[in-house]
């Protein structure tokens, strides 16, 4: 997805960081396989089409998502972050995404309160059947990413990608 | 607020009936008039030990160290000391019956200026809610209140709080002496201090104490029971308690109320779950 | 150092078309831990299996990235490719260039290449962490457990134990049998229910590699696959089935009488009875909570007319157990209770009855001598209306979902009707006829046809009594008008629902259950006759509503599963399990709170090297974890980790991005 706008994109969080003409946000995404996974996999198999700023990691299940994956990611690479797991009561594992839930909310509030932008971590159930809705997903968190400008808050100083 | 006569009975009584091996309770500091925790293992001691609105220091830390393990202890808590004792109990790091709990009604600590603590003036369960005997009249249960600071926070704008909790990050020296004070800190290796953690954090940055206080507190996350141990060691005074009480408001209003250690059997909100936990910030 | 190589495929044009891949080799090469980088246009096919079993071996290759289609799709294929080279084939990781780059960005091949060159350095990241994983064999016990002794119990049993592995067959009531028991005659056929199934229930009785247990159940069960045990409860009969002849001599002397389950309480059995004629086993029981002699100590004239002395009631509960390595459950269905449906005064209105009660009825052996009768007044009814969706097919009401089987029982219900009542005329209230089964479309016909009976399209809003009848008000849809039938009898065919105990099973089995209490397969499309706990399986309706052909061909296709599982002397598993570091272990136990298969136990442990102390430790079942992950992150030791995700390898993924 190319820069949009002529304006200059700066990081929101620190809005005297001027992002340099040509920065491409980078999106982690964190998928279940069962679910999620499958389900981005049934958009590439549908051709539906969308930003290609997202760089997927695979998991069991969203459970397995530990909250310092979220903030490492914060703190190297990333200028956002998607987690998206089955639907309450779908888990193929029964119970790990009501556990992760919980979770998710917590971290989601604590980062927002010492500064992040309440977009930079975004959550979605995903079933494997939604290939449409994954992209819908992507594409909401792009967006919303490209006018957060990057991320330059507690990030690793030097931190050669 | 004075039970100090009461404890040293009760501490005397119980090494001589050899119900107890250890007590854990408060001493005054010999030096000014602030109290500090004494583990005695001589019953002849036992003259020592205080209460006051000065016990400030949450003993249940104590719990977990070798020099009481799989001895049989005596100790003293207030409120939230017993919440911590609660959730000590549950996950396995003390024996209930290698206890003697000495409940305490407590009517608030003050700093050392002699002002009531902020969490006293917020808590919501003076009470020791785990006990062998109980001192003093029980007040019951207050409404739960969101901390003053938090509620302060939350009307500034994003820029204004990334700024603040920068400067607080940036002045973490990673000391780890809030883990060490905290009763709910007990991993032989802290996760925060593992290779896999220290990857790319660099040292004394605001990056490395935002990785390792938000890692720190979302793992106390429905457990901190808000004793300021923390607070009170942090020697760049820091104020942790924003992060735990943060969390502590998010639980509460969104999982059925859950409050850290007030019953028996608890281990936080996050061994939990609910088919009613809220769903809409999730697409 | 690691030697990484790294095989981009082109896939044809998939990939090609829409990545530069000669670009991502090259990318590929500038990463420090790669040592080889080669494209090829179908990596999957042989040839580029070949490839990478050459390079492995050229370039003495510590780990392999595949950067090709979705690892859903041919990791498997990748992997084998490894140990065909000699190589642990959990030393691949695959990046999915196809369906998460090339497919869907396809007006952006920069944007298309950039990503695909990320996602090769991501896997060569966590392909350096990867650890050498070997598949788990876990011993495998062959004796299967199947629970219910419905026509689906009997056929997964039959067919396990024709494949000579001994099963154990657990049945709640004094017979096996079931509903299909109840049955009169089946459609489409009009088979006699019973001539049809006595047979496999004497099959049943009399097979050698089957262990029937009646008037029993399961109360227990502990294990992971191919490992279970299970402990069952066998009721006190009081009989002693060893001597007991099955001559009936204590039925008929018996004084009390109690509402009869087997004929839906229309008439009354005693206190010590066999439920149907064709019981298997034939013997008696006595339903201690009705038994004078049992609860007041006065009676016992069953004891003194037994000739052969089996009356024994000092008999009690006995505890059993049994070493499992898969269980069938099959505990059939119930039928909803219609009192919401007020309008229809079901309960007020003697003459309504669901379609069980019809159907014994009907029944030579049932209560009425095979003739439907009005419970109000025993006259035999000439109008009979038939109602059906009564619940099925309900938001508001009931339940939403389609009971699948009531409009070809109903289309019976009228053939039997016809037949036993030759002036009598059915009146059918219907809103499809869902007729989708071989045969089945042309039974219906032969229902209209045959019999006269009217089907009218349309919900039935109230029932109300007018002397003697009962008047059903409903709507003809076809003529758009509202109309009013005057009933002798009115047969509500209401939802089919699971067994009530089905919550209790399913939690006692560890396996999962929808809103209505129906047990949940693996998967509805791919692998509906399994659970998500393996070597657990489902036939019948205890899964989902169904017929009889169906529920035969589920409870055969539990067999072919569990012959499958009991194929070796060991079960392989996926080794992408759990394990603890006791090190860092602090004992906590909130894994053990946290697994869903309950795959974690303690264990205590010297508290330090030769110390006499003891601390407790947490410890994974490797043969039951099913590699979620939930104990890991629930971990605040970071003392768990699960092979295949491990912490070093999602870091490393993470910060290679």
């Amino acid at each position: 997805m190319e820069a949009e706008s002529k304006d200059k994109i700066v990081s929101i969080e620190k809005p005297e960081l001027i992002a340099p003409p040509d920065w491409k946000p980078v999106i982690m995404g964190i998928l279940c396989n069962w679910c999620s996974y499958a389900g981005s996999d049934l958009t590439g198999t549908s051709r539906t089409q969308y930003p290609p700023n997202i760089r997927i990691i695979r998991v069991p299940c969203s459970s397995r998502v530990d909250p310092w994956f979220i903030i490492k990611a914060l703190q190297t690479t990333a200028d956002g972050v998607l987690i998206s797991g089955c639907h309450p009561g779908d888990c193929h594992y029964i119970s790990g995404n009501y556990y992760a839930r919980r979770r998710f909310l917590v971290t989601k509030e604590l980062l927002k309160m010492v500064g992040f932008h309440e977009h930079r971590v975004q959550f979605s159930w995903v079933s494997a059947a939604e290939g449409a809705k994954f992209a819908q997903v992507v594409k909401k968190v792009t967006d919303d990413v490209v006018k957060l400008g990057p991320l330059h808050l507690y990030k690793k100083e030097n931190f050669n990608r | 607020m004075d039970y100090s006569n009461q404890i040293r009975d009760i501490a005397a009584k119980l090494f001589a009936e050899g119900k107890i091996d250890v007590f854990v309770g408060y001493r005054m500091s010999g030096f000014d008039d602030n109290q500090v925790p004494v583990v005695i293992t001589d019953p002849k001691e036992t003259s020592v030990l205080v209460f006051t609105e000065k016990s400030v220091f949450n003993l249940t830390n104590y719990l977990k160290a070798d020099h009481t393990r799989n001895k049989k202890v005596g100790v003293v808590v207030k409120g939230c000391d017993s919440r911590s004792l609660n959730l000590l109990l549950t996950e396995s790091q003390v024996k209930r019956d290698k206890l003697y709990i000495v409940g305490v009604a407590c009517e608030g600590v003050v700093d050392d200026k002699g002002n009531k603590m902020q969490n006293c003036m917020e808590c919501f369960i003076p009470d020791a809610v785990v006990f062998d005997e109980m001192l003093g009249k029980p007040q019951g249960k207050k409404d739960y209140i969101v901390n003053a600071d938090i509620t302060e926070l939350a009307t500034k704008g994003l820029i204004e709080r990334g700024k603040y909790f920068e400067e607080i990050f940036e002045n973490c020296i990673r000391c780890n002496a809030c883990r060490h004070s905290c009763p709910l800190c007990y991993c032989a290796k802290c996760c925060i201090d593992q290779e896999t953690s220290t990857l790319y954090n660099g040292t004394n940055t605001s990056s490395s104490a935002f990785h390792a206080l938000m890692t720190w507190s979302l793992h106390l996350a429905g457990r901190c029971v808000d004793c300021r141990n923390c607070e009170k060691a942090c020697p760049s005074h820091l104020p942790l308690h924003l992060l735990h009480k943060q969390n502590e408001k998010v639980i509460y209003e969104n999982f059925q109320n859950h409050l850290a250690g007030v019953e028996e059997g608890d281990r936080g909100a996050f061994y939990k779950y609910s088919l009613k936990d809220p769903d809409d910030f999730i697409m | 150092m690691a030697r990484v190589g790294v095989f981009v495929c082109f896939c044809g044009a998939n990939i090609a078309d829409f990545v530069d891949v000669p670009t991502v080799v090259e990318e590929a090469k500038k990463i420090r831990d790669v040592k080889f980088a080669i494209d090829y246009k179908y990596m999957c096919s042989d040839p580029g299996q070949q490839m990478i079993r050459d390079a492995i071996v050229q370039h003495r290759l510590t780990s392999i990235v595949v950067a090709a289609c979705s690892p859903r799709m041919h990791e498997k294929t990748f992997r084998k490719a490894l140990s065909d080279a000699g190589m642990n084939p959990y030393l691949l990781e695959c990046a999915n260039i196809r369906e998460h780059s090339s497919w869907v960005h396809q007006k952006d091949k920069k944007g298309a290449t950039d990503k695909a060159g990320d996602l090769v350095r991501m896997a060569v990241a966590k392909s350096i962490a990867n650890e050498q994983l070997h598949e788990i064999s876990v011993p495998v016990t062959k004796r299967a457990l199947v629970i219910g002794g419905g026509i689906a119990g009997i056929q997964a049993a039959l067919d396990i134990a024709d494949a000579r592995i001994p099963v154990t067959l657990v049945e709640r009531s004094p017979s096996i049998g079931g509903r299909m028991a109840q049955l009169d005659e089946t459609f489409p056929t009009l088979d006699c229910s019973q001539c049809i199934l006595t047979p496999k229930m004497v099959d049943v009785a009399s097979h050698p590699y089957i262990e029937l247990i009646p008037y029993s159940e399961v109360i227990e069960l502990d294990g992971y696959v191919g490992n279970y045990k299970a402990k069952i409860r066998k009721k006190a009969s009081y009989v002693n089935f060893k001597t007991c002849t099955g001559c009936g001599a204590c039925s008929q002397k018996c004084p009390v009488k109690v509402p009869n389950e087997y004929n839906m309480g229309i008439d009354k059995r005693k206190a010590i009875y066999t439920p149907f004629p064709q019981a298997v086993p034939n013997k008696p029981v006595i339903d201690a909570e009705h038994c004078t002699y049992l609860l007041k100590g006065k009676c016992g004239i069953c004891a003194k007319v037994c000739e052969k002395g089996s009356i024994d009631y000092k008999m009690v509960d006995e505890v059993i157990e049994r070493e499992i390595g898969a269980v069938v459950v099959a505990t059939g269905y119930d039928l909803w209770d219609a009192t919401p449906y007020e309008e229809y005064g079901v309960g007020r209105y003697k003459d309504i009855i669901n379609s069980l009660e019809f159907e014994r009825m009907v029944s030579a052996n049932g209560p009425t001598g095979g003739v439907p009768v009005r419970p109000s007044d025993g006259k035999v009814p000439k109008t009979v209306v038939f109602i059906k969706c009564v619940g099925s097919r309900d938001k508001a009401k009931g339940i939403e979902f389609c009971s699948k089987i009531c409009c070809m029982y109903t289309a019976k219900h009228a053939i039997l009707l016809h037949h036993k009542v030759h002036d009598s005329r059915a009146y059918i209230f219907y809103m499809d006829i869902r007729a989708a089964g071989k045969g089945y479309e042309e039974f219906v016909n032969r229902a209209q046809v045959e019999t006269g009976a009217v089907y009218l399209r349309g919900r039935v809003s109230k029932i109300y009594q007018k002397g003697e009848k009962l008047m059903v008000r409903g709507e003809d849809g076809q003529l758009g008008q509202e109309v009013e039938v005057e009933a002798d009898l009115v047969v509500l065919a209401t939802a089919v629902i699971p067994d009530k105990g089905n919550p209790a099973l399913a939690r006692l089995l560890g396996i999962s259950y929808d809103k209505y209490g129906y047990l949940s397969e693996a998967h509805p499309k791919l692998r509906p006759v399994e659970t998500a706990k393996a070597g657990i399986f489902l036939a019948g309706c205890t899964q989902a509503p169904k017929d009889i052909p169906e529920t035969v061909a589920q409870a055969s296709a539990c067999a072919a599963k569990v012959c499958g599982l009991f194929a070796g002397d060991t079960i392989k598993k996926d080794p992408m399990v759990s394990t603890v570091n006791k090190e860092f272990c602090s004992g906590c136990q909130n894994c053990v709170k946290v697994c869903p298969y309950q795959a974690i136990v303690t264990e205590d442990i010297p508290l330090g090297h030769g110390a006499k102390e003891m601390r407790t430790v947490a410890k994974i079942n490797e043969g039951v974890c099913q590699g979620c992950g939930s104990c890991v992150a629930i971990c605040r030791s970071m003392a768990i980790n699960l092979a295949g995700f491990t912490d070093p390898q999602i870091i490393n993924e993470i910060v290679a991005i």
